[in-house]
């Protein structure tokens, strides 16, 4: 049995802290500044030591925020409930479309699937800004523009194909004969879908629409050019610290936090399904 | 209301009473500034519906675009009375500075109807401007039927209303007799020295009077005061690295971009040896006594250290150094300003300016309604509640800047200020060529700068190559 010495543990222990505190040591220190006023975030030299304060989350949670050029209104909390809409609906919409597109697509071969599943797949290759401007015109004479219904359509273009593909391999490595001795017993198609193919597939899909909420949560652009203020996610809302009469640090690391936070539990919560379902469903062999 | 405040406040609507007067007048009759101000804004309102048919547009609504900018916010804080003057009903949109002109430029290229009017700098009207996206509003303020009486076009400070104004022609005069007025200035930024009084006192210094005492005075406020540095300019790989302080010294020592030839041909003109002698010092500065990372400094970085007392002075817009003086930074009260000669030969400051103004989307579904917000928004009234109750600075109203209640708000809280404006608000104007390269000159220029600083190239070798370079693009464009 291979054995591992004391000096060996201990250089692997500090090797890991250091790397673990590379990597923690920005969200930790954003995390502190969320709690501090913008005099003690800009104090030289940088301390530790400081009062806390929830001034800034209370900033964020009332809308007003007071500034060298008085008090504004900020749109925070509901850029944030933006944000969450857009994500859930949109990959809510993409899993029902996807999944069984997916499973068509991987279980059924017909002419020109191919290149169907290759058309979703190179929706994301298309440089966002590229495809905009014409869509922006299109929504104003379909009625779309500023509208959540004609951003969740357009969510699609990031969280149909990511869940499509990732699914789709999924299904590619469930072995079929489950399947077939499932519809020998007299059962439907969309029962064995259903019974069958589903809950195998369950860890795949999960991860799929993980990625692709984060995917949705991060986007920037799509609702900034083809929505107004009051529809924009958390992603452009989080700018408006940054203004012309100084930049609201406090109140920028506060809306960090609370912006990544749903993300980060979601992602915690579950990891495991977001592992196993990648290196499964899109790692052949 | 009691005819004699009424009365009192119609005086003084006509000129016939001055604003002490005023003031002395409603303090007799118990009335409070705060309720003196309500009443003003109601008169004033009624004074503006009596000499033009504000109504015409009643009961149409307008859209806007807005840059989150405390002139945003004295606009929307003073909105309502526009709607009760006029009966328009106005919506808008309000986006972070960062990705302000992204939303633009997507609104306008798309030819999107949603937007009546918007907020811009002058600079973005050169491409806005031929690309067919904006209205030349001439044809509206030389209309006495679509224009009131009181607006009065000719109170606009001259550089700065003449530099909203271009022919289209690449290298044509701003302001030229056939220019088209593509927007309409709204508040601007002239770049001086804010500086931090304390740390001058420290130091024993004076404030600089051309560029040689300033490389001298800042690498001295370094050096006594410690832990911070002495003088902070932008340096990101952007145009907004070239406008600001480095322009107006260079304009300062007759220097230009561009040359424009008789025949309209363009060529770089920024490796003469002149320019080399001003690059020479001004990287000489940043070299001794600029930040650290200067090559990433901006509008924020170089304000942000200001109000935190890591720098002791700015050559920067002078709105960024009334920023810092107030709110929560910790050096607020204790910021000065002062115009700044760079070239030791000059009579006065040549500053370059950013004006933040208003344009008529040509997609507007309805321009002469939107024509009417435009001038109430540029107008008198506005520009006066802006100045004196918000923080819309500089105005761009010679009639403001001689209020006295405006110039005594700002000896009181913002000393040098008032001195530091009138010593160079005549020379202060657009000092680049317009011309459709405008931001890759710019950047390119920026980018120069960076290499000089870094020690990558020599100050000669450098500008020729980007001269030569420039010229190229130039002529790849047909301008050169």
């Amino acid at each position: 049995m291979e054995t591992t010495s004391t000096l060996e543990k201990s250089l692997r222990f500090l090797a890991l802290s250091l790397v673990v505190i590379f990597f923690m040591f920005p969200i930790f220190w954003i995390f502190l500044m969320s709690f501090q006023t913008n005099e003690t975030i800009l104090q030289i030299p940088p301390s530790i030591v400081f009062t806390p304060t929830l001034s800034n989350y209370a900033a964020l949670i009332t809308g007003k925020l007071t500034t060298s050029a008085g008090t504004l209104d900020i749109a925070f909390m509901r850029n944030l409930g933006n944000s969450v809409f857009l994500s859930v609906t949109s990959v809510a919409l993409s899993l029902v479309l996807g999944v069984p597109a997916a499973y068509a697509f991987a279980r059924h071969k017909f002419r020109g699937s191919e290149d169907i599943a290759f058309t979703l797949l190179s929706f994301r290759f298309a440089p966002p800004l590229l495809v905009l401007l014409p869509l922006t015109q299109y929504f104003q004479w379909l009625g779309l523009s500023d509208t959540y219904f004609g951003l969740i359509w357009v969510y699609q273009l990031i969280c149909l194909p990511l869940i499509l593909w990732i699914v789709r391999g999924y299904f590619e490595d469930i072995s079929a004969d489950v399947e077939y001795a499932y519809r020998i017993a007299g059962h439907s198609w969309f029962a064995t879908f259903r019974k069958i193919a589903l809950p195998l597939a369950g860890p795949g899909i999960a991860a799929a629409g993980l990625l692709a909420f984060i995917f949705a949560w991060n986007n920037f652009v799509f609702a900034l050019v083809l929505a107004s203020a009051d529809k924009q996610p958390v992603t452009v809302g989080a700018l408006a610290f940054v203004t012309s009469s100084g930049i609201q640090y406090g109140q920028i690391a506060s809306a960090i936090v609370l912006s990544v936070t749903p993300t980060l539990a979601l992602a915690l919560y579950a990891q495991r399904y977001l592992v196993e379902g990648l290196s499964l469903g899109a790692v052949k062999g | 209301m009691h005819d004699k405040e009424k009365d009192l406040i119609s005086a003084f609507l006509r000129g016939s009473v001055d604003r002490r007067g005023l003031l002395k007048g409603l303090g007799t009759m118990g009335i409070t500034a705060a309720t003196a101000g309500t009443l003003m804004n109601m008169m004033s309102t009624n004074a503006q519906a009596a000499d033009f048919d504000w109504k015409k547009h009643s009961g149409k609504s307008l859209k806007l675009l807005l840059n989150k900018h405390p002139y945003a916010d004295a606009m929307i804080a003073n909105l309502q009375n526009f709607k009760d003057l006029t009966g328009i009903d106005v919506k808008y949109d309000v986006f972070p500075e960062d990705v302000y002109f992204d939303k633009v430029t997507a609104a306008l290229s798309s030819g999107s109807t949603e937007y009546d009017a918007f907020m811009t700098g002058a600079y973005m009207t050169w491409t806005y401007g031929p690309a067919g996206w904006i209205t030349d509003l001439k044809e509206w303020i030389n209309d006495p039927e679509k224009t009131n009486p009181n607006y009065a076009w000719n109170d606009f400070l001259p550089g700065v209303k003449n530099s909203c104004a271009w022919n289209g022609i690449p290298g044509g005069a701003l302001g030229s007799e056939d220019a088209k007025q593509w927007c309409i200035p709204w508040a601007f930024e002239q770049n001086n020295i804010t500086y931090n009084r304390e740390m001058f006192d420290k130091a024993g210094v004076q404030v600089p009077g051309n560029i040689d005492e300033m490389i001298a005075t800042s690498a001295k406020l370094q050096k006594d005061i410690g832990g911070i540095y002495g003088i902070g300019v932008r340096g990101s790989r952007s145009w907004a690295t070239i406008h600001p302080g480095f322009l107006s010294g260079y304009a300062n020592f007759n220097q230009k971009d561009l040359n424009v030839s008789a025949d309209g041909k363009l060529s770089a003109a920024m490796n003469t040896a002149e320019s080399k002698a001003y690059h020479t010092k001004w990287v000489q500065m940043i070299q001794e006594s600029g930040p650290k990372d200067w090559s990433t400094y901006t509008w924020y970085q170089v304000g942000t250290d200001l109000g935190a007392g890591a720098s002791a002075m700015i050559f920067d817009a002078d709105c960024l150094g009334y920023f810092m003086n107030g709110g929560d930074n910790k050096m607020a009260g204790k910021l000065s300003y002062a115009a700044f000669t760079a070239n030791p030969e000059a009579k006065a400051s040549t500053p370059n300016i950013w004006i933040w103004s208003l344009a008529m989307s040509n997609f507007s579904k309805d321009k002469d309604a939107t024509w009417y917000f435009l001038q109430w928004a540029s107008g008198p009234e506005h520009a006066l509640f802006g100045a004196t109750k918000m923080d819309f600075v500089d105005p761009v109203r010679q009639s403001i800047w001689k209020d006295e209640m405006f110039r005594e708000k700002l000896n009181k809280k913002y000393p040098g200020y008032v001195e530091m404006f009138d010593a160079s608000a005549a020379g202060a104007s657009i000092k680049f060529t317009p011309q459709p390269l405008f931001f890759d000159v710019t950047t390119e220029w920026a980018s120069t700068l960076q290499k000089m600083v870094a020690k990558e190239v020599p100050i000669d070798e450098g500008l020729d190559q980007l001269a030569q370079s420039i010229d190229r693009q130039l002529k790849e464009a047909g301008l050169g």
